[in-house]
């Protein structure tokens, strides 16, 4: 085995757009409805901002207009050439010197920009940022797979840092690097898309919604998969606007992973693709005020795209990097137990395994009589499935950090200041409700003596160092951490106590107890 | 697929059930591997008997599991040692096992490396299955090829086999139906007259398919033949042990000596309790099961079971 196929992307960049060009042309049930499916919406999208992208627009106007009248052939040839347009813009690019740049510098780009004021010892200190990022999980076993298959990983997702530092933890884990899909609106920020334009990332414009183009991203990613390329999937779709862990994924981009061991089935040569599920988790969340605001407003039920959040503002990126690593370990990284396609467990010498402990061929699962089958309803259920056993993956592997037993110590008490109030009317109470220190004490050690039982059973995890912490020290970390980081605090210190300032902000973070029952779950409603 | 390529149906389980299921199959035109520990019973022309499950995996892709509530997971468990991936295993087994309420189908899962599960939930019955008298059944599965190779595999003019997606549903509905079968008997041989019987059930019907919906399936799945359809065919059918049970308790017979009476294995009794808990700790409103429950832990006469009834405000 030598390198991740990555490295040798650019090489196959054109037969790779070719590839998804000619399977999306040739898979097109009705060309007539994906052209004026297409036209229809890139017109409405692209009047918004006339001027902009003029000759896009002109391009759609002619495609509406000819349509109707064109040669199913023409049709077909309209929908290679719009399959081209898009499978060209998507594309990544992977330039291995800026790689290997990167790995190395990387460490002492982000230690300088944490602490410009001393960047002579930041430079010499390659091992700061070892300290606040903690990696777990069986990245040994992890390791050896990605040598026999392709892995995809599937983290939570909460923010836009995740995928810079998901890509550094596996960088420094000396785990491969994985090709994702970054919405095309990241690239616009000059600090992230320098990180992902030459590392893999993909362009996904979600603005754009019609079927030919999410035809294209799924071929595209399907195509990466067969050819072993490992990537990194958010399956929640999006950053989780109100902090709880992710309990129902979108599968479109899931399912290529059934779809790309299948073809490779039928074309005789097994790829073996394996999932890896993960939790990222946070002290602080970069955009925390912003999403959690997005979460409450009726109009953030349906808004998708955030322009103007934290992660746009350089600054507030700076804060936030400055305050995580004055705590160590505050930023956890775990990976869990890796999965084949149809929701078994994975060794660490890639045999399929059932909860019973028998050995499984995979193939079974899409083969008759020897032979493999493709089967877009099965495969659409065996996708439900492996989302169901990620999630129950995720609750099992989250890591609570200090910021979230104590805001749901605090949160609770809001909840009891006010027993009838709704959630909506709760939030309204700001600065209204004191919390003694020695209350909030006993009631961050009776959460933590929950949360304690809760590991003990698997079923949560504790970031290193809480479960040993006392509940004062656990309130000072995280009471601090916020104060230096959000412009309005969420606990006030006042004379023996804390004034509860800010109860989105408690919100948001205690949301992240609410899958395991220990804290309010705010779709459902309800808490302990 | 075509006909000449359909593999050998499985029938796994030699009791009344396991029988009307080979019956059918064999009726349906298709080739039968029966598993039974029961050599001797007499089998139609053309089924292959055996004990082994190596035999009965090797041969067959579908294989309908028809074995007592009580002993599905130990023969799972060993099933799972012989079957792969590539099986489809439906069960026709009514009953949720456990405090967890668990469905068999889940069971199957969990016990075998088999993804493609499915159950049979009503209203046809054993007897009929056997005399080819004409009939129809359900066969719920999140796999439309597993409802597929079932259609196929009972299918025949004397026998319609409806598919559906719902197959938490579907588990749930049959386990509640035998609940509220339960309550017919029961309401039945306390005298009540016919409307307010039906008016009874038509509102624990309600009751069900709510509790049903909390635990995952689909509320319309309770109003369709795994549901009630189900209660309906009962209506008319004398020998419904279910039915049986509940006239003898109506009648004032301890629980014990009811089931003795009985002579088959009944779950419903087990489950009200457990079905109660779960409703309240749900929060569901569910007046009428919450009463049965009472009556059979004998915390209430009929009398007061009654009235609490007809007086009750919610």
């Amino acid at each position: 085995m030598g390198e991740a196929p990555i490295f040798h992307f650019n090489d196959e960049r054109e037969s790779i757009v070719t590839e998804v060009v000619g399977r999306v042309t040739r898979g097109a049930r009705d060309p007539s409805m994906l052209l004026n499916d297409a036209a229809y919406h890139e017109l409405k999208r692209l009047e918004q901002r006339p001027g902009d992208e003029r000759a896009e627009y002109l391009m759609f106007r002619e495609v509406a207009r000819t349509a109707r009248k064109m040669s199913e052939e023409d049709r077909r040839r309209k929908v290679e050439d719009l399959a081209r347009f898009y499978a060209q813009d998507v594309a990544g690019n992977f330039n291995p010197r800026v790689y290997a740049l990167t790995s190395k510098v990387l460490p002492r780009a982000l230690a300088a920009l944490l602490a410009p004021m001393d960047v002579a010892s930041a430079l010499r200190s390659t091992t700061l940022l070892q300290k606040h990022l903690v990696t777990q999980g069986p990245v040994d076993a992890i390791k050896k797979l990605a040598k026999r298959g392709t892995v995809i990983f599937v983290p939570t997702h909460l923010s836009n840092l995740d995928s810079v530092v998901f890509g550094f933890a596996l960088e420094r884990e000396g785990l491969p690097p994985a090709t994702y899909g970054a919405g095309k609106n990241l690239f616009t920020n000059p600090l992230l898309s320098y990180f992902m334009h030459n590392l893999g990332a993909y362009r996904v414009d979600r603005r754009i919604r019609h079927e030919l183009y999410k035809d294209v991203l799924k071929t595209y990613s399907c195509v990466l998969l067969e050819r072993g390329f490992h990537s990194l999937f958010f399956p929640g779709g999006t950053r989780c606007r109100s902090g709880v862990v992710e309990e129902k994924l979108k599968l479109g981009l899931l399912g290529t992973g059934v779809e790309a061991y299948v073809n490779s089935l039928r074309r005789g040569r097994e790829q073996r693709v394996f999932i890896v599920p993960a939790t990222i988790n946070y002290l602080l969340t970069l955009e925390a005020a912003t999403l959690i605001e997005d979460y409450l407003s009726e109009v953030g039920r349906n808004r998708y795209i955030i322009e103007d959040d934290e992660s746009t503002q350089l600054s507030r990126v700076v804060t936030l990097v400055r305050r995580l690593v004055r705590s160590s370990g505050s930023v956890v990284i775990r990976f869990g137990q890796p999965l084949d396609p149809f929701s078994n467990r994975v060794t660490e010498d890639g045999r399929s395994v059932t909860p019973r402990g028998r050995s499984v061929d995979p193939a079974s699962y899409v083969t008759r009589r020897g032979v493999a089958v493709p089967d877009e309803a099965r495969d659409a259920q065996y996708t439900r499935e492996l989302g169901e056993a990620i999630c129950r993956s995720y609750a099992r592997e989250t890591v609570l950090l200090a910021t979230h037993l104590v805001c749901g110590a605090a949160f609770a008490r809001m909840r009891d200041a006010y027993p009838q109030a709704d959630l909506f009317s709760l939030l309204r109470h700001k600065d209204e409700v004191f919390l003694p220190q020695d209350e909030f004490v006993r009631r961050v050690a009776d959460l933590l003596e929950l949360a304690c039982a809760q590991e003990d059973r698997e079923a949560l995890v504790l970031a290193p160092g809480v479960r040993q912490a006392r509940p004062e020290e656990l309130i000072a970390e995280a009471s601090r951490a916020m104060a230096e980081y959000h412009t309005r605090p969420a606990l006030s210190p006042t004379e023996g106590g804390f004034m509860l300032s800010e109860p989105s902000l408690l919100l948001y973070y205690q949301n992240r107890l609410a899958v395991s029952g220990l804290g309010f779950h705010p779709a459902r409603r309800s808490g302990p | 697929m075509s006909a000449s390529e359909l593999s050998t149906v499985g029938v796994l389980g030699g009791g009344r059930w396991g029988l009307a299921l080979v019956t059918a199959a064999s009726r349906a035109g298709r080739a039968v591997c029966f598993c039974t520990r029961r050599a001797e019973q007499a089998v139609p022309e053309g089924v292959s008997v055996t004990t082994d499950y190596r035999v009965l995996s090797r041969s067959c892709t579908l294989i309908l599991v028809a074995t007592p509530s009580d002993v599905v997971r130990d023969v799972a468990r060993q099933l799972g040692d012989e079957v792969d991936g590539s099986h489809f295993l439906v069960h026709g087994i009514r009953g949720l096992s456990g405090e967890g309420l668990v469905p068999v189908s889940a069971i199957l899962r969990e016990e075998t490396p088999c993804r493609r599960v499915g159950a049979l939930a009503g209203p046809a019955v054993a007897e009929d299955l056997v005399a080819g008298r004409p009939g129809v059944i359900a066969v719920a599965s999140r796999y439309p090829e597993v409802t597929q190779a079932v259609s196929e595999a009972l299918g025949s003019p004397t026998l319609r086999v409806y598919p559906t997606s719902d197959l938490l549903g579907a588990e749930w509905a049959s386990a509640l139906t035998g609940v509220l079968l339960l309550a017919l008997g029961y309401a039945r041989a306390s005298g009540l007259p016919p409307a307010l019987v039906a008016g009874l059930l038509t509102r624990a019907t309600h009751e069900c398919s709510r509790i049903g919906a909390a635990a995952g399936g689909e509320e319309k799945t309770f109003l369709d033949l795994p549901g009630i359809g189900d209660l309906l065919a009962a209506m008319g059918q004398t020998e419904r042990p279910e039915v049986r049970l509940g006239e003898l308790l109506g009648q004032g017979a301890s629980l014990e000596d009811a089931r003795e009476r009985v002579g088959q294995r009944v779950e419903a009794p087990m489950l009200v309790p457990r079905v109660v808990a779960f409703a309240r700790e749900r929060r569901l409103r569910a007046p009428i099961i919450e009463t049965l429950g009472a009556v059979l832990a004998g915390r209430l006469g009929r009398d007061e079971a009654f009235k609490n009834l007809m007086e009750f405000k919610g």
